[in-house]
């Protein structure tokens, strides 16, 4: 018995801070969390929508698409239809991600409503080298427009040709071949398995 | 086979091109404060070494079977912190007790690694990976725990040989110190996008 | 310490010189080197160090007389995470894009080694009044020495400062400002610049 006592009067002031500062937390959590949901569905919404301008809204699929990522567990990606006003589809928009230069690169990437031809990608997050690798983050920069119509299929990095004819050779930003290719490397993962996914589930022809 | 293969480039990746104290800043304290002996840069580095290990391992689970299938990711950092200070005492009183030769070598430098930031660091960065396998999780603490070693040992080292340098008067320690590890940056930047 | 005016105003200043925690007590090295590549993020940065450090601060002096030796740094530790992942979820909700740049350093205030220093050497010692004016020198003190950092970094690796050109339009930027080394080299080079104003004033 007094061993009981002797625990509570120890630490009688870290059981009741922990109770208070845990109420505390689950208030403000509470109260900040849909806020912080919200954020997050706008940056993407902003993203999305930037490339897929008659995009009116962004309708996630009753399921998500699963892609082999090469490890025992598949990636598992939230495909978003975009619709413009009159509920016709006009795109799709979906999050990817993979290893760059230096930390992981998370990329929006966006397609046209018929899965024909790429409607461009922007940067979530990525922590490439200032001057030379963050030029994949430019919207509308050189390397950013090269994605912008070029066929839905597997894209090839080549070092020097022409940037500004849209095909599937992309040319690299001199100086962070490595970021590029990460680039090129995180599209060829996810483009064409989610294309042949949603063929399959009769979404697209 | 493969799964052996991500499991080498992850650990080479957090031991040189991550390296937790040279690219991400975390643990200049001890970096800066103690690694002027080479024999105690490397208990300090030991030590770390264990508890990150420890920790990376726990805050996984912890995160993995607690907070992340019932929703309480807002107290992750309060687990994660109390959890690490857990696994500073609980290692300290076990040495102590059991390898008292080990607990002379590195046991003065376990109060400390509490508020070492490379701990925390790793265990947060691992969350923010997505790590979501286990080994992968383990091997990634045992690889950062390797490089702070390293990191505090090749400063350990040039410090040594400072000593004997003259440096003009107000670079002298912490400045001088800080000049040199931007420079080892440079060195230790050759080896990003190996991977 | 007392409580008069005077003794305050010193406790005050303090932190902005005599005992700036980054330049004189080399405290809270990892956030001052990450998160200095600019203006911005540096002082949301300090800010969120500012809160932090004035709520812990005034927690843990309101409960300094209850405190038992051996469970103190446990309690203190407990305190600065809570609050720190208010501050997170703060910059979350409202900061988005801050949030996002600053990463995993926000948690990594709770292992700021000047919080828990100040909670062991002035909040765990002192009344209330006294904390909070400490806490706001300490923590100005600090948002202070980031923000001449980041400036300079920024100045030099962009050509711009709080993401305003300043500088002429053929400004070839120096790349390695924003990196590592140049947090390290910058660091060093304003430390030796304080060491030589101290030893002139002695």
């Amino acid at each position: 018995m007094s061993k009981v006592k002797y625990f509570f009067e120890q630490s009688w002031l870290l059981l009741v801070s922990s109770i208070f500062f845990g109420g505390l937390l689950a208030l403000t959590n509470a109260a900040w969390q849909p806020r912080i949901q919200q954020n997050e569905i706008e940056k993407f919404n902003r993203l999305a929508g930037a490339m897929l301008r008659e995009a009116d809204s962004f309708l996630s699929l009753d399921e998500p698409v699963e892609i082999a990522s090469g490890k025992p567990r598949p990636y598992t990606v939230e495909v978003k239809r975009g619709v413009d006003a009159g509920g016709r589809t006009v795109g799709w928009a979906f999050l990817c991600q993979g290893s760059g230069f230096s930390d992981k690169i998370k990329l929006v990437v966006a397609v046209d409503g018929s899965f024909e031809t790429l409607a461009g990608f922007g940067v979530l997050s990525s922590n490439e080298t200032p001057g030379f690798g963050d030029k994949i983050t430019i919207a509308g920069g050189f390397f950013q427009r090269q994605f912008v119509g070029a066929p839905a299929a597997a894209l090839d990095l080549v070092k020097s040709g022409e940037a500004e004819a849209i095909d599937d050779e992309i040319v690299a930003i001199s100086g962070a071949t490595v970021s590029s290719q990460a680039v090129v490397t995180i599209l060829n993962t996810y483009v064409v398995p989610i294309q042949e996914e949603l063929k399959k589930r009769g979404l697209i022809e | 086979m493969d799964l052996l293969q991500d499991l080498l480039l992850a650990f080479l990746g957090i031991v040189i091109v991550n390296n937790l104290v040279l690219t991400k800043f975390l643990g200049i304290c001890p970096y800066l404060g103690v690694s002027g002996r080479i024999d105690m840069a490397f208990g300090m580095g030991c030590a770390v070494t264990f508890v990150v290990t420890l920790a990376g391992t726990l805050t996984w689970l912890i995160d993995h079977l607690l907070l992340m299938p019932y929703g309480l990711e807002v107290m992750r950092y309060v687990c994660f912190i109390l959890v690490i200070a857990g696994a500073v005492q609980l290692v300290e009183m076990y040495v102590r007790k059991f390898f008292p030769a080990l607990y002379e070598s590195f046991g003065i430098f376990l109060p400390l690694i509490t508020t070492n930031c490379a701990i925390l660091g790793l265990c947060l960065f691992i969350n923010l990976w997505e790590i979501d396998n286990l080994l992968e999780a383990v091997v990634l603490s045992v690889g950062a725990g390797i490089g702070f070693t390293l990191a505090i040992c090749i400063m350990a080292g040039i410090r040594e040989n400072l000593e004997l340098a003259d440096v003009p008067g107000p670079l002298r320690g912490a400045p001088i110190t800080l000049i040199t590890a931007g420079l080892l940056t440079l060195a230790f930047m050759g080896f990003a996008g190996m991977i | 310490m007392a409580n008069t005016a005077p003794a305050l105003k010193k406790t005050f200043l303090a932190g902005l010189w005599d005992e700036n925690p980054v330049l004189r007590l080399l405290l809270g090295m990892c956030p001052t080197l990450a998160v200095t590549a600019a203006v911005k993020p540096a002082l949301t940065m300090g800010l969120s160090v500012i809160f932090v450090l004035t709520c812990s601060n005034i927690v843990v002096s309101l409960m300094r007389h209850l405190l038992k030796p051996h469970l103190r740094i446990l309690m203190f530790t407990l305190t600065i995470a809570t609050f720190v992942t208010i501050a997170d979820l703060f910059l979350k909700a409202f900061q988005p894009e801050m949030s996002d740049q600053l990463g995993p350093y926000i948690p990594l205030i709770i292992v700021n080694c000047i919080i828990i220093c100040r909670a062991e050497a002035c909040a765990s010692k002192n009344g209330l009044v006294v904390s909070i004016v400490d806490a706001l020198g300490m923590g100005l003190g600090f948002t202070l020495t980031l923000c001449v950092l980041a400036g300079v970094r920024e100045l030099l690796a962009t050509g711009k400062v709080f993401e305003i050109p300043v500088l002429w339009d053929g400004f070839l930027p120096w790349a390695a400002m924003g990196m590592p080394v140049g947090a390290f080299i910058t660091l060093g080079l304003l430390l030796a610049g304080v060491n030589a104003i101290a030893q002139k004033e002695n």
